[in-house]
């Protein structure tokens, strides 16, 4: 099953993790049990209906906040016994961040914004290093544009570039194109694919739409806090139809 | 990281717009404060009168007192009230010194020229002098010639024109004694703007001036080939051993005037307490702005966190940014400060508070200092506003809204109480205060600390009294419904926007009723305490002791009893008020000062009458001996033979009339206070040959007592009034930034089908609920300090918080709530269509 996939190539590992908020009669188990391991070089998309818990598996997995039971690491890096300041260094070296929107920081140039980690690391970025990755993502000659100024699509395209910059181990994506028209979307997930198939890079991306998630290579779903199924190769007819059942599974 | 925060300015220029304003307003706030602070402690006092004496030997002014604590000797000096003079023999002695080519005498008493209806005239205070003693300044004569006779007099070239009085003409003129006739028998030229200047002849000087031998001071002009600094010394050394001071350049200037050096103690320690005040309010402030534009940007600084700054990250570029604020507001605001700094000082002058030799200093420290201060309490606003940035959850930044948070931290809280019980003890240590000075910048403090207890306790308050206030709304309809659900969610937001309200309201109510409640004490007592049935008071200097002495050879006039004010001083240092009554058997009948122990008879033997609060700090009662300085420096021992209330109306001492009358520089009695059963005209015609002097009902003291309270309740209103106009700036100005940070709320409703006046109507539901939180809040902290202020002031809780005044403060900060929340609300609702 699942638990025997983990092997020490996984970008992203999770084992046994349990998350639960609140306290007392209030407390929620958002995550129960939960053990997976993500390999190197992969596209895996999580699902799961509204509540399942595919949220607090992202931020756990990503070191945004901490597991209450279990263990989380990326690669060989365990990230339960780290404080926020070992946790920040850890994400802004190995993970990088597409969100739904609000990716950037207004009041900075697509080139401050991309260079955003490596300056908060103390690094300068590299001239030639921005015009590259902006020019895989198809923005090439928008480096002093303003977050204002671009379409929701090209935002998306400068987040992936700000997450890619730092050469994560992992690229994390919460609902990337949830924002987006159907088009748009299909460039940026397409954008991703061609990340995880030329570069090896490995991305785990959020998401609720069966569309988005027919273009990755593992899809997992996740039912009030427990991964219930995995699907390889998927279509967005069958992860429709696997979703549409998911209620009566669980 | 710099970049960084220069960008987030640039982007977010309106969010920042509130703290430079408040930290604009605290640089200049401070600067004009600390010029008048600066002006205080080193500011020229320029002479006038004895601007030809080079050498200038004055009696010292001072009281001494030498404290013995262990083997360390502290030596401390006080200025007395009234002037003193110089020994007998020491122009004798000048005299007697190698180099002193002249050695003038001067004589200075008070003796005002009176127009036909017994009026002085305006302008500066005239001051008799003998004409031998014009060289001093120099006068010259430019018309006529010197006085020749005792009944000729030579006036000033400003008198003259004022009164328009020529060569020739007839004058009364009101000095120490009854008021006489003199013959103008010339005009002089003299460079003098603070005083007018009557000269009479030598013998007819001497007679006014009392004194009998002595000299108020001398003037000294050194032989050629002798130098000022050297004729000093051996001056010096001539009067070793005597009371006598050498004053030379611009040390002449304090001594001509000892009133300009009083004003100067009364600069520095107001400017230190509106200083002061400003900083603590700009801090206050600031927190709350620097907190709102966190929240603003709150989705920004979540984003932060997630994809790559450490929580000291975030620390340092909200630092920064503060840091940039302050560098663009500071030295804006302390170039802003200079002109503020000149209109200050120019009221103060107007007010009298300050005399116009007092030159204001222009220097860059003042500039420099609110610079400083402006940075450091930007940074210290943004050390504080950070604390609760820095708890923002990384994993925030991926959830759609900005969810409130639901519990206060408990650290808050403990803060919270702390600075609650800190208020409360400043509100027990202020009913334990008795003088003015001592207790003025206290009742500042507490309301400052108490206004912290509320920003810190805000959620709580806020959340309690949305609940209680918003009970009625939630029947309404939609507008009603919706604002207090939304006051109520939104309790955070709002403590933020509650706490500048809350101080104004406090602060404005303390301001004006501190002064009301004093004010009302003393005329309370000065009604209750006056029995005479007339009153007679003078338009002039004051009412001369012939006057009295008529009046006592009046049938049907039973008691008549002079009343002179002074300030004296104990061996000790302790200043007291004092007044100077007519001892004997009528006192009883024209003054009633609420004794509590003994009486006002024996007065007359060095006898003294002392408030309940001397009475009590001191542990004395009827018997006990009391050591007290009088205001010319004569030192005397006198007996209490009574204890009384009624200080703040009379007082805080009363000696006899001839005992004190003989140690004041103006010697005429202020009043007299008269039983009588006559009428009116036939008092009138009684003194019929004293110009200016009315008779009155026996209220008029109390009248006088309002009016000299409304004076100084304006200087007080002055300086604090800025502090409140600094404040107001604020509080509107942190109303504005909420309101406009709700933009995406208000286009949600709209969108969800709410009308634009919905919204609006709701808005102002809701921000009267927070009018009238902060009014209740601010009304509560104002009112319980004014109870402590009033239990140590005047004896009892009795705050006199006067309806009229109090409900223009409750309705200015209304009207301003509803105004600063409405204009930026219409602004960000788009009039068609939803947003």
């Amino acid at each position: 099953m699942i638990t025997q996939n983990v092997t020490r190539t996984s970008a992203v590992r999770l084992d046994s993790v349990t998350k639960v908020y609140g306290r007392g009669a209030s407390a929620v188990r958002a995550l129960d049990g939960v053990s997976v391991a993500i390999p190197t070089g992969s596209f895996t998309a999580v699902m799961g209906p509204s509540g399942s818990g595919k949220s607090t598996f992202l931020h756990c997995a990503a070191g945004l906040d901490r597991v209450t039971s279990g263990t989380a690491s990326i690669g060989d890096t365990d990230l339960s016994d780290m404080n926020e300041t070992q946790l920040t260094r850890l994400r802004r070296q190995r993970v990088g961040f597409v969100f739904q929107s609000f990716n950037l920081v207004p009041a900075l140039s697509v080139r401050h914004n991309i260079g955003l980690p490596l300056r908060l690391a103390g690094r300068r970025p590299d001239r030639h290093a921005i015009a590259a990755i902006l020019d895989r993502v198809g923005l090439a000659g928008k480096a002093d544009a303003h977050p204002a100024e671009l379409s929701g699509g090209q935002q998306q395209r400068v987040a992936i570039a700000r997450a890619l910059i730092t050469a994560p181990d992992v690229v994390f994506g919460d609902e990337p194109t949830g924002a987006l028209d159907t088009v748009t979307a299909k460039e940026i997930l397409g954008l991703l694919r061609t990340c995880v198939d030329e570069s090896g890079q490995t991305v785990v991306m959020v998401t609720h739409d069966p569309v988005a998630a027919s273009h990755a290579d593992t899809v997992l779903f996740l039912a009030d806090g427990t991964i219930v199924d995995e699907m390889a190769a998927p279509t967005a007819d069958r992860v429709a139809d696997r979703m549409t059942h998911l209620g009566a599974w669980a | 990281m710099l970049r960084y925060a220069l960008a987030t300015l640039r982007a977010r220029k309106s969010g920042f717009a509130g703290a430079f304003l408040a930290l604009f307003c605290a640089a200049a706030l401070v600067t004009a404060c600390g010029s008048l602070l600066e002006t205080g402690l080193r500011g020229d006092i320029r002479t006038e009168r004895y601007a030809a004496a080079p050498v200038v030997v004055t009696a010292d002014q001072n009281v001494h007192h030498t404290t013995q604590k262990g083997d360390k000797t502290k030596h401390k000096a006080k200025p007395v009230y009234e002037r003193v003079w110089l020994p007998a023999d020491t122009a004798d002695r000048i005299a007697a010194v190698p180099g002193a080519a002249s050695v003038v005498p001067e004589l200075t008493f008070p003796a005002e020229p009176l127009d036909a209806a017994g009026q002085p005239w305006d302008g500066p205070e005239a001051q008799g002098h003998a004409w031998s003693s014009a060289s001093l300044t120099p006068f010259t004569i430019g018309e006529g010639r010197a006085p020749e006779t005792d009944a000729e007099i030579v006036l000033d070239r400003g008198l003259a024109d004022r009164a328009g009085l020529a060569v020739g003409d007839e004058v009364t003129v009101q000095s120490t004694d009854a008021p006489a006739t003199y013959t103008v028998a010339g005009v002089a030229e003299g460079d003098v703007t603070e005083q007018a200047a009557v000269f009479f002849t030598d013998t007819e000087a001497r007679r006014l001036a009392g004194h009998p031998g002595q000299d108020a001071m001398i003037g000294v002009v050194p032989a050629p080939g002798t130098s000022t600094a050297e004729l000093a010394d051996r001056i010096e050394d001539a009067l070793d051993g005597t009371i006598a001071r050498v004053h030379t350049g611009g040390d002449r200037g304090p001594a001509e005037f000892p009133d300009a050096a009083q004003a100067r103690i009364q600069l520095v320690s107001m400017g230190g307490a509106i200083g002061g005040t400003g900083l603590l309010v700009a801090v206050l402030v600031v927190v709350g702005t620097f907190g709102l534009t966190a929240r603003a940007r709150h989705r920004e600084l979540a984003l932060l966190r997630a994809i790559a700054a450490t929580p000291r990250q975030t620390r340092r570029l909200i630092g920064r940014e503060a840091l940039l604020v302050g560098v663009v507001a500071g030295p804006l605001g302390a170039i802003a400060g200079l002109p503020l700094a000149g209109w200050i000082f120019d009221r103060f002058i107007g007010l009298g508070t300050v005399p116009e030799t007092l030159g204001q200093v222009r220097s860059p420290f003042p500039m420099a200092a609110a610079v400083l201060t402006t940075l450091l309490a930007a940074w210290l606003a943004a050390r504080v506003s950070a604390r609760r940035t820095a708890r923002i959850r990384p994993a925030e930044a991926l959830t759609e809204a900005a969810v409130e948070p639901r519990r206060t931290p408990v650290a808050r809280l403990i803060a919270g109480f702390l600075t609650l019980a800190g208020g409360l003890v400043l509100l027990y240590v202020l009913s334990l205060l008795h003088v003015e000075p001592a207790s003025t910048p206290v009742t500042y403090l507490t309301v400052l600390l108490l206004s912290v207890a509320v920003a810190l306790l805000g959620p709580v308050l806020a959340r309690v009294a949305f609940t209680v206030i918003g009970a009625p709304l939630r029947l309404s309809a939609v507008p009603g419904h919706l604002a207090a659900h939304n006051a109520r969610a939104g309790a955070r937001r709002l403590a933020a926007v509650i706490t500048p309200l809350t101080l104004l309201v406090a602060m404005a109510c303390t301001i004006v009723f501190t002064q009301t409640t004093l004010g009302d004490a003393a005329e309370r007592q000065a009604r209750d305490g006056v029995l005479a049935d007339r009153v007679i008071a003078a338009a002039g200097p004051g009412v001369p002791h012939a006057a009295a002495e008529a009046l006592r050879g009046t049938e049907g006039v039973t008691t008549v009893t002079e009343i002179v004010h002074s300030t004296v001083r104990t061996p000790g240092l302790d200043k007291y008020s004092v007044q100077g009554v007519t001892a004997g058997p009528g006192l009883d009948s024209t003054l009633d000062l609420d004794m509590t122990e003994g009486s006002l008879d024996g007065l007359a033997d060095d006898g003294v009458a002392v408030s309940t609060v001397i009475a009590d700090s001191k542990d004395l009662h009827p018997g006990d001996t009391l050591d007290l300085v009088l205001g010319d420096g004569t030192p005397v021992t006198t007996t209490v033979t009574g204890v009384y209330d009624r200080e703040l109306g009379f007082g805080e001492l009363t000696l006899s009339h001839d005992l004190l009358a003989a140690h004041i520089d103006n010697p005429l009695a202020d009043a007299l206070l008269l039983d009588t059963d006559l009428p009116d005209d036939r008092l009138g015609a009684a003194l019929a040959d004293f110009p200016g002097l009315a008779v009155r009902d026996g209220g008029h003291i109390a009248d006088v007592m309002a009016q000299q309270r409304e004076t100084s309740a304006e200087v007080a209103f002055l300086g604090m009034g800025l502090v409140l106009a600094f404040t107001t700036i604020a509080a509107v100005n942190t109303l504005a930034m909420a309101t406009a940070d709700r933009r995406r709320e208000f286009g949600l409703l709209r969108k969800v089908g709410t009308t634009r006046r919905q919204v609006l109507r709701m808005l102002n539901l809701e921000a009267l609920t927070v009018a009238v939180t902060a009014v209740l809040l601010g009304t509560a902290i104002s009112f319980a300090v004014l109870t402590s202020f009033s239990a140590g002031m005047i004896g009892e809780a009795a705050p006199a918080m006067a309806l009229t005044p109090y409900l223009l403060i409750v309705g200015t900060v209304t009207a301003l709530t509803l105004v600063s929340t409405g204009i930026p609300a219409r602004l960000s609702l788009p009039r068609r269509g939803p947003a």
